[in-house]
C-alpha cells in the first residue's frame, strides 16, 4: 500500500531508529580512540555530578580534628582545612558547576540559533543590524568584561551566572547558522516547502536545523567549555559571592587557606584541578572526534 | 558587458553621491574602521551605563559609603560632589548631559581619579602596568605563533606519521586545559612538592631596588620574571596554532596551484614556503588578533597566580578595593586595545592577500 | 625513435576498500612534433595517465607497472627511473604540462611575474634580466601585453588570458613535450577558437610535440594528428584522426562520434551512449564497454580483448566485431561517421 510509505512513524520504530543511530554512532567513535575515551569521560562525570549525589549520604560537618589529613580509608582523598571530606566535595561539587556549563551552552546556542536564522530568513535591515550587533560582540574581550560585570552585578543565583556566560558566547555560532541558513535558503527542497505553504517555523526546524546538527552540537560542547573555565575563573578570583560548595570554590578556599604550600593537603587542591581538566579534556577529545565523524572528507575513504 | 555601456554606469556611479557612500561602505577596510569605533562606543557607553545606572550602581554605592564614614555631616550634595569628582561624571547634571561629558572626557584621556589616591589619575595608573602586561602577553603570544605554525607546518606535511598524531594530540590537549590550572599545577609540582622553580623569587615583574633602564641585566631581570607567565600563554595558545595550521597547510597542499608548481620543477622548499606557507597562514593572521582579547582577560588570574603587576592584577584590586574609575577605566582600555588589534589584523590581511582590497576583474 | 614511448603503464589508486585500477596497460608512441589527442569521458583515465607522465600522481596512487620511455638526441631514458633531481629538470625542460585555467593552477598570492621568475629559477636561470627578456618573449609568443600581465595577481587575469600565460610558461625552456589538460574547456567559444589558432601556430614555429586530454572531439579534429580513445582506464582505440573520425572501428569511438551534435544536421542525429562508465574497483570480466555495447556478443564478456590491428597496422582497436561495425558503417568512407550515422 503506497500510504504506508507516507504514515508517520510509530513510537516503537522512533525507538528502534534511535537505538540504531545510537549504536552507529558509537562503532564511528570507536574508530577514534580518542573521542572515545573522551566520551567516556563525560557520561563518568555526568553520572558522578549528577547520578552519585543521589546514593552518597551528604558530609558537610566540620571537624576540627581532622584538618588535612592525608588519604586514608575513611577519608580516600585527605581532609581540607575544615576537616571535611575531599572526595565527598568532590562528588557533590560538579553538580553546579556542570549545571551552569550546560544552561549557559544552551542560552548561547539558542540565542545564536534562533537570531541567526531570524538574520537569515529575513534579511535587510534586520539581517545587517543583528549581524553588526554580532560582530561587536565577537571582538569584545569577553573575561576582562566578565570581571566587570561580576564585580558591579555580583550574582549570587546560578541562572543569573549561566545567563551572563551564554550571553557572550553566542556571536560564532550565529555566523555559522546564518550563513548556512542563506545558502540553504536558495536550494530546491526548501523552496518545496515555502510552496508547501509549511510555514516558517517547520522550514527551519524541520528542513534546515536537522543539516546544521553537527555545528550545534560542536559549538554545544566547546560552548560548555567555555562556560567552565569562565565560572572556575570568577570564582577562583574571588569575584561573586561564594555559597556552598563546588569544585571552583574548593579550589578558591585551597588557594586562600594556603593549601598550596602544605605537602599534606595535596589532594584538597590537586583533585578539583584533576576533576576540571578531566571534564574539559573530556569534552574537547569528544568534539575533535565529532568534528571529525561530521567531516567526511577527513573520513579517509577514497 | 559592451564598452558603451560599461562608460555610462562609470559616469553614473561617479555622479551619485549616494552611490559613492555605498561603495566606501563595500571597501573592506572602511568597513573595518566604522566597526572598530561602533565596538568601542559600545563599550564605553555599556560601561557607563552599569557604572550609573544599575541599582546599588556603584555611584550610588559611593555616595551613601562617603555619607556613612562622615558620620553624616556629609550632606548628599556634598557626596553627590565629591563622586562627581571621582567619577569624572556631573551628577547633576541630566543625565545625557552626563554621558556627554563623560565622552568628552575620555576623548582627552581623562578617565578620572582612581578612589583610593584622589589625584592619582586612572590613566596614570593603567599606563604603569599596561607595559608588563603587554610585555609578557605580547612575548608568549609571539613565540606560540611562530612555534606553533612550525610545528602545524611539519604535522602537515607529515601527515598520520607519529610526530604528526604527537603534535596534534598533545597540542589540542594542553590547550584545553585551562590556564589557571596550568599555572596551579606548576606551582605544585615544580615549586611546592619538588624546588625546582623559586616562585616566591619570581614574584612582580622585576626584582625591586633593581635600576631600570636598557641594560642586559635588567632586560634579563624582566624576562626571568615574565618567564612564567610567558610560558603560561605559549602552553595555552599553542595547540590552537599547531591544529589551525596544520589544517591550513592541509587544505593548501591540496590546491591544484601547488601541483601546477611542483610540474613546474619547482623545489619542495619554494613550494612549502612561497606556495603553501603562505596562503595557509592568511586566515591565521586574523585569528591572532582575536585571540589577543581572549589572552588578556585569562592574562588576569595569571597575574594573581604569580603575583606579577599588570594590568590584570590592578584590575582584581580595584575590584576588590571597590575602585570603580580604575575598573571602567581598565575595561574600556583593554577593549579599545583588543580592537585596535583586530583592526590592524584586518589591515594587514588585506595587505598580505592581494585579493582583498583591490579592483579585481578583468577584460579579454 | 619517438620522442616519448609509453609502453604497458599501469597506476592504481590505493584505498580503504581495495585498489582502483585507473590507468590499466596504456601503451603508444610518440613521435617528434607529432600531436596526440587523448579522448574519453570523465572517469577514463586520461588525467590520470597524463599527470602519471610526469610522475606528478597525487598522494595515494601508484605505478604498478610499465615504462615511460623519453628520447632526446639519441639518449632514451625511463622517466620511472629518474631520481628526485633530474625528475624536476625533466619536468618543464623536457616534458611541460598546461592545466586548466578554469583550475586555480596559479598561486593566488604571488604577482604573474614572481611565479615566471620562481620557473626560471628552480631551472637555473639566475639572472633576472634574462628572465626578463624571455619573459617579453614568451609573453609576446602568446599575444599577451608583458607590462600588464608580469606585475598582475592571477584573479585579475581572465580565464583566456590564463590559459595563455601557462601556456607561455611552459614555452619557458623550450620543451620537446608539451602536455596539456583540457586545454579549451571552461572557455567561451571565441576564446577557444583563439587559443586553438594560438596552438597551431606555436606548434608551427616551435615544433614540440604535443598531447593534449580533452573529451572534446572537434579540438581533436583541429589540433591532433593521431588519436586515442580511452574507456575504464585502457586504450580502446588508436588510429591517425582521419582514421578515427572516418573508419572508427570500436563501439566507444562510434558512440563518441555519434555523440558530437552537426551544426548542419537533421535534429534528432545525437545520440548518447546509454548506461553510465563502470565502477573501476568492480570491473566486469571481459570488455569492460560491454554493457553499453549494441554489437556484444557473449564472446565479448568471456575475455577482456586486446589492442589488434584493423584495418592499417597504424590502426589499433580493442574489440573482437570490428569487422561487424565497419560493416554497420557503411562503404562510404569519404564521409566523416558523424555524418554517416545522422
Amino acid at each position: 500500500m503506497s500510504t504506508a510509505i507516507l504514515a508517520r512513524p510509530t513510537a516503537g520504530q522512533r525507538l528502534l531508529g534511535l537505538w540504531l543511530a545510537c549504536v552507529g554512532f558509537l562503532r564511528l567513535l570507536s574508530q577514534r580512540p580518542v573521542g572515545l575515551v573522551g566520551f567516556i569521560g563525560i557520561v563518568f562525570f555526568l553520572l558522578l555530578a549528577f547520578v552519585a549525589p543521589l546514593f552518597v549520604p551528604f558530609q558537610n560537618d566540620p571537624s576540627l580534628v581532622d584538618i588535612y589529613l592525608t588519604p586514608s580509608q575513611a577519608h580516600p582523598l585527605g581532609t581540607d582545612f575544615q576537616g571535611k571530606d575531599v572526595l565527598n566535595q568532590i562528588v557533590f561539587g560538579g553538580r553546579d558547576i556542570l549545571t551552569v556549563a550546560i544552561l549557559a551552552a544552551l542560552v548561547s546556542t539558542v540565542i545564536a540559533i534562533t537570531f541567526g536564522s531570524i538574520a537569515a530568513i529575513v534579511g535587510g535591515r534586520v539581517d545587517s543590524t543583528i549581524l553588526a550587533i554580532t560582530d561587536v560582540t565577537l571582538t569584545l574581550p569577553k573575561l576582562i568584561l566578565l570581571i566587570a560585570v561580576a564585580a558591579i552585578l555580583r550574582p549570587t543565583s546560578f541562572v543569573f551566572l549561566a545567563v551572563i556566560l551564554g550571553l557572550l558566547q553566542w556571536s560564532s555560532l550565529l555566523r555559522q547558522i546564518r550563513a548556512q541558513v542563506l545558502s540553504l535558503k536558495e536550494r530546491d527542497y526548501v523552496e518545496a516547502a515555502r510552496s508547501l505553504d509549511l510555514g516558517l517555523f517547520h522550514i527551519v526546524f524541520r528542513e534546515i536545523l536537522p543539516t546544521m546538527r553537527s555545528y550545534i552540537a560542536i559549538h554545544f560542547i566547546f560552548a560548555m567549555t567555555e562556560a567552565m573555565y569562565a565560572q572556575v575563573f570568577i570564582v577562583i578570583l574571588g569575584l561573586v559571592p561564594v555559597s556552598g560548595s563546588n569544585w571552583g570554590i574548593m579550589l578558591y578556599f585551597a588557594q586562600g587557606q594556603g593549601a598550596l604550600f602544605f605537602r599534606d593537603s595535596i589532594w584538597y587542591i590537586l583533585s578539583p584541578i584533576l576533576a576540571i581538566t578531566l571534564v574539559q579534556l573530556s569534552l574537547v577529545s569528544f568534539a575533535s572526534a565529532l568534528e571529525d565523524i561530521f567531516n567526511p572528507r577527513l573520513r579517509g575513504s577514497a | 558587458m559592451t564598452t558603451a555601456v560599461a562608460a555610462k554606469d562609470q559616469v553614473r556611479t561617479a555622479m551619485d553621491p549616494r552611490r559613492y557612500l555605498g561603495d566606501t561602505w563595500r571597501h573592506p577596510v572602511a568597513r573595518a574602521v566604522v566597526k572598530a569605533f561602533l565596538t568601542i562606543w559600545v563599550t564605553t557607553t555599556l560601561t557607563f551605563f552599569l557604572i550609573r545606572l544599575m541599582p546599588g550602581s556603584p555611584v550610588e554605592l559611593k555616595i551613601d559609603e562617603l555619607i556613612q564614614t562622615s558620620n553624616g555631616s556629609l550632606s548628599y550634595e556634598d557626596a553627590k560632589a565629591i563622586a562627581s569628582g571621582l567619577f569624572a561624571i556631573n551628577l547633576n547634571a541630566p543625565l545625557y548631559e552626563q554621558y556627554l561629558s563623560f565622552i568628552w572626557n575620555l576623548l582627552h584621556l581623562d578617565l578620572g581619579n582612581s578612589f583610593l589616591s584622589s589625584g592619582t589619575g586612572v590613566t596614570s595608573i593603567i599606563l604603569a602596568v599596561l607595559p608588563w602586561t603587554l610585555f609578557s602577553v605580547g612575548t608568549g603570544l609571539l613565540l606560540s605563533f611562530i612555534v606553533g605554525i612550525g610545528l602545524g607546518l611539519l604535522a602537515a606535511y607529515r601527515r598520520d606519521s607519529l610526530l604528526d598524531r604527537v603534535v596534534s594530540t598533545g597540542g589540542s590537549l594542553i590547550s584545553s586545559i585551562p590556564n589557571y590550572l596550568i599555572a596551579l599545577m606548576m606551582i605544585l609540582f615544580l615549586g611546592v612538592q619538588t624546588h625546582l622553580i623559586n616562585f616566591t623569587g619570581m614574584r612582580g615583574a622585576y626584582t625591586s631596588g633593581l635600576q631600570p633602564g636598557f641594560t642586559p641585566a635588567f632586560i634579563g631581570d624582566i624576562l626571568y620574571h615574565a618567564s612564567l607567565p610567558i610560558t603560561i600563554y605559549f602552553l595555552t595558545q599553542i595547540g590552537h596554532w599547531i591544529l589551525s595550521m596544520r589544517s591550513a597547510t592541509l587544505s593548501a597542499l591540496e590546491e591544484d596551484y601547488v601541483t601546477a608548481a611542483r610540474a613546474r620543477g619547482l623545489s619542495d622548499g619554494r613550494i612549502r614556503t612561497a606556495y603553501v606557507g603562505r596562503n595557509a597562514v592568511l586566515p591565521l593572521v586574523t585569528q591572532l588578533a582575536i585571540s589577543v582579547g581572549f589572552i588578556v582577560g585569562g592574562a588576569a588570574i595569571i597575574e594573581q597566580t604569580f603575583a606579577y603587576q599588570g594590568v590584570g592584577l590592578r584590575l582584581l584590586s580595584a575590584v576588590t578595593q571597590r575602585d570603580y574609575p580604575v575598573i571602567q577605566g581598565i575595561v574600556m582600555l583593554t577593549t579599545i586595545a583588543v580592537v585596535v588589534a583586530n583592526l590592524a589584523a584586518d589591515l594587514l590581511y588585506s595587505k598580505l592577500d592581494p585579493r582583498i582590497g583591490r579592483a579585481g576583474g578583468a577584460a579579454g | 625513435m619517438p620522442v616519448l614511448s609509453v609502453r604497458g603503464l599501469s597506476i592504481d589508486y590505493i584505498t580503504r576498500k581495495g585498489p582502483v585500477h585507473a590507468v590499466r596497460d596504456v601503451s603508444f608512441d610518440l613521435e617528434k612534433s607529432e600531436t596526440l589527442a587523448i579522448i574519453g569521458e570523465s572517469g577514463s583515465g586520461k588525467t590520470t595517465l597524463a599527470v602519471g607522465l610526469i610522475r606528478l600522481s597525487p598522494r595515494g596512487t601508484k605505478v604498478t607497472s610499465g615504462e615511460i620511455l623519453y628520447t632526446k638526441k639519441g639518449l632514451t631514458t625511463d622517466v620511472r627511473t629518474l631520481d628526485d633531481d633530474d625528475l624536476r629538470e625533466y619536468r618543464w625542460a623536457e616534458a611541460a604540462m598546461v592545466f586548466q585555467a578554469a583550475l586555480n593552477s596559479f598561486n593566488p598570492v604571488i604577482s604573474i611575474w614572481e611565479q615566471f621568475n620562481d620557473t626560471a629559477r628552480a631551472h637555473g636561470m639566475k639572472d633576472r634580466r634574462r628572465v626578463r627578456d624571455r619573459a617579453d618573449e614568451l609573453l609576446d609568443l602568446v599575444h599577451l601585453d608583458a607590462k600588464r600581465v608580469l606585475p598582475a595577481f592571477p584573479h585579475e587575469l581572465s580565464g583566456g588570458m590564463k590559459q595563455r600565460v601557462l601556456i607561455a610558461l611552459a614555452l619557458m625552456l623550450e620543451p620537446q613535450l608539451v602536455i596539456l589538460d583540457e586545454p579549451t574547456t571552461a572557455l567561451d567559444i571565441l576564446t577557444q577558437r583563439s587559443i586553438i589558432d594560438l596552438l597551431k601556430q606555436l606548434r608551427e614555429r616551435l615544433g614540440f610535440s604535443m598531447i593534449f586530454i580533452s573529451h572534446d572531439l572537434s579540438i581533436a579534429a583541429e589540433l591532433a594528428d593521431r588519436m586515442i580513445t580511452m574507456y575504464a582506464g585502457r586504450v580502446v582505440e588508436e588510429a591517425n584522426v582521419e582514421d578515427m573520425f572516418y573508419r572508427p572501428r570500436h563501439p566507444y569511438s562510434v558512440g563518441l562520434l555519434r555523440a558530437v551534435p552537426r551544426v548542419s544536421g537533421a535534429l534528432g542525429s545525437v545520440a548518447s551512449i546509454p548506461g553510465s562508465p563502470p565502477d573501476l574497483m568492480r570491473l566486469p570480466k571481459g570488455c569492460s564497454y560491454a554493457p553499453r555495447c549494441p554489437y556484444a556478443i557473449d564472446e565479448c564478456r568471456a575475455a577482456d580483448p586486446p589492442l589488434i590491428p584493423v584495418d592499417t597496422p597504424r590502426h589499433q582497436a580493442a574489440c573482437i566485431r570490428w569487422k561487424h561495425v565497419a560493416e554497420v558503417l557503411g562503404s562510404n568512407a569519404e564521409v566523416p561517421v558523424a555524418e554517416k550515422l545522422a
